[in-house]
């Protein structure tokens, strides 16, 4: 019949056409895979390039610090030097009147 | 139905399923990348927020070693300076030191000084019978006042004149010879003991400038330090 003659053709067509819906559906899904391991790769990538500017700054900031700290401890030396010879300058400058008033108590006696 | 109906449908049905497909593989990608997407920020800003942690943790000790090297630094500058000030608040001791040496050459004074000192010695001793002891240079110069110290003490304490015996046998170091001399020496006075000599009392110069100095250690500091700016 006329009919039987079409339909062998359109069950081949249907099946053909489900198994297209199959394929491409199968391929979002191995798409998702590939999609995921790119993900993950940039994930990682981002990480890592943020650890390496943490990095970085911390570096910096070491380096910084240490500057400074040297810096300070300079000055401190410096501070400590000038005080020292003030203090000598001093010292010079009374050591007359306090060997005067220590002598003067050694050969009083008070009662 | 004809042919081309049937075939019609079946075109249809076919455009039909593949449309199906289409949207549904669609769904299936757009779903899966938001959903990925939402897991990948989270999983990256937990391993910032880790990484930040870390880095915050390693530069505080940074900043804690920093302040403790500052901190002993400062103890080290203290300590250089107080030590500063010792040596020389030491050295003016010295200097009197040598000084005292030429308290017992002028005679008269220093006559008049062992009789004070001898006086003062029998007044805190209050004792009815007292050790003597001074240098072997200073012993006719000691002999000469005896008497007239224990009288004064007697009036000034209203007893009997004490029993003063002055040791001619063992005497006081005598008087230094160089200026850095580590020998036992004494620049002047005298020491006095109760007879059973279990109370000593040192009159001598040195041990007096050792007293006063101590005494008046708090004062020689200030002096030292009053026109030190900070």
């Amino acid at each position: 019949m006329e009919a039987n003659r079409g339909q062998p053709n359109g069950i081949q067509l249907l099946l053909a056409a489900e198994q297209e819906a199959q394929r491409i559906v199968n391929a979002a899904r191995e798409g998702n895979v590939a999609w995921l391991r790119q993900a993950k790769e940039k994930a990682e990538k981002e990480i890592v390039a943020f650890c390496v500017q943490m990095d970085a700054e911390f570096q910096r900031k070491v380096a910084e610090s240490s500057g400074d700290s040297g810096a300070n401890v300079k000055r401190l030396e410096h501070e400590t030097e000038t005080k020292i010879a003030h203090l000598k300058t001093e010292a010079t400058r009374i050591s007359q009147d306090v060997v005067q008033m220590l002598l003067k108590h050694v050969t009083t006696v008070k009662d | 139905m004809n042919d081309g109906d049937v075939s019609k449908q079946i075109q249809q049905m076919i455009r039909f399923i593949r449309q199906e497909a289409e949207e549904k593989a669609n769904e299936i990608s757009i779903s899966a990348e938001e959903e990925f997407n939402i897991e990948k920020m989270q999983l990256v800003e937990a391993e910032k927020k880790k990484l930040r942690q870390e880095y915050e943790r390693k530069a505080k000790q940074v900043d804690v070693k920093k302040k403790i090297e500052y901190s002993t630094q400062l103890n080290a500058s203290r300590i250089k300076f107080l030590q500063a000030q010792d040596d020389v608040v030491n050295s003016m001791k010295e200097s009197a030191s040598k000084e005292l040496l030429r308290v017992s050459s002028n005679n008269k004074a220093y006559k008049k000084l062992l009789k004070d000192l001898i006086i003062q010695c029998l007044l805190r001793l209050q004792e009815p019978a007292v050790l003597l002891r001074c240098r072997a240079v200073d012993q006719k110069l000691v002999q000469s006042v005896l008497d007239e110290a224990k009288r004064a003490y007697a009036e000034k304490a209203g007893v009997t004149p004490p029993a003063i015996t002055l040791d001619n046998r063992e005497f006081l170091p005598p008087p230094p010879k160089g200026a850095d001399s580590h020998e036992l020496s004494c620049s002047g006075g005298v020491v006095a003991a109760s007879q059973d000599g279990k109370i000593v009392f040192e009159n001598t110069l040195d041990a007096r400038l050792d007293v006063i100095f101590r005494q008046k250690l708090p004062e020689i500091r200030k002096r030292l330090l009053r026109n030190m700016q900070t």
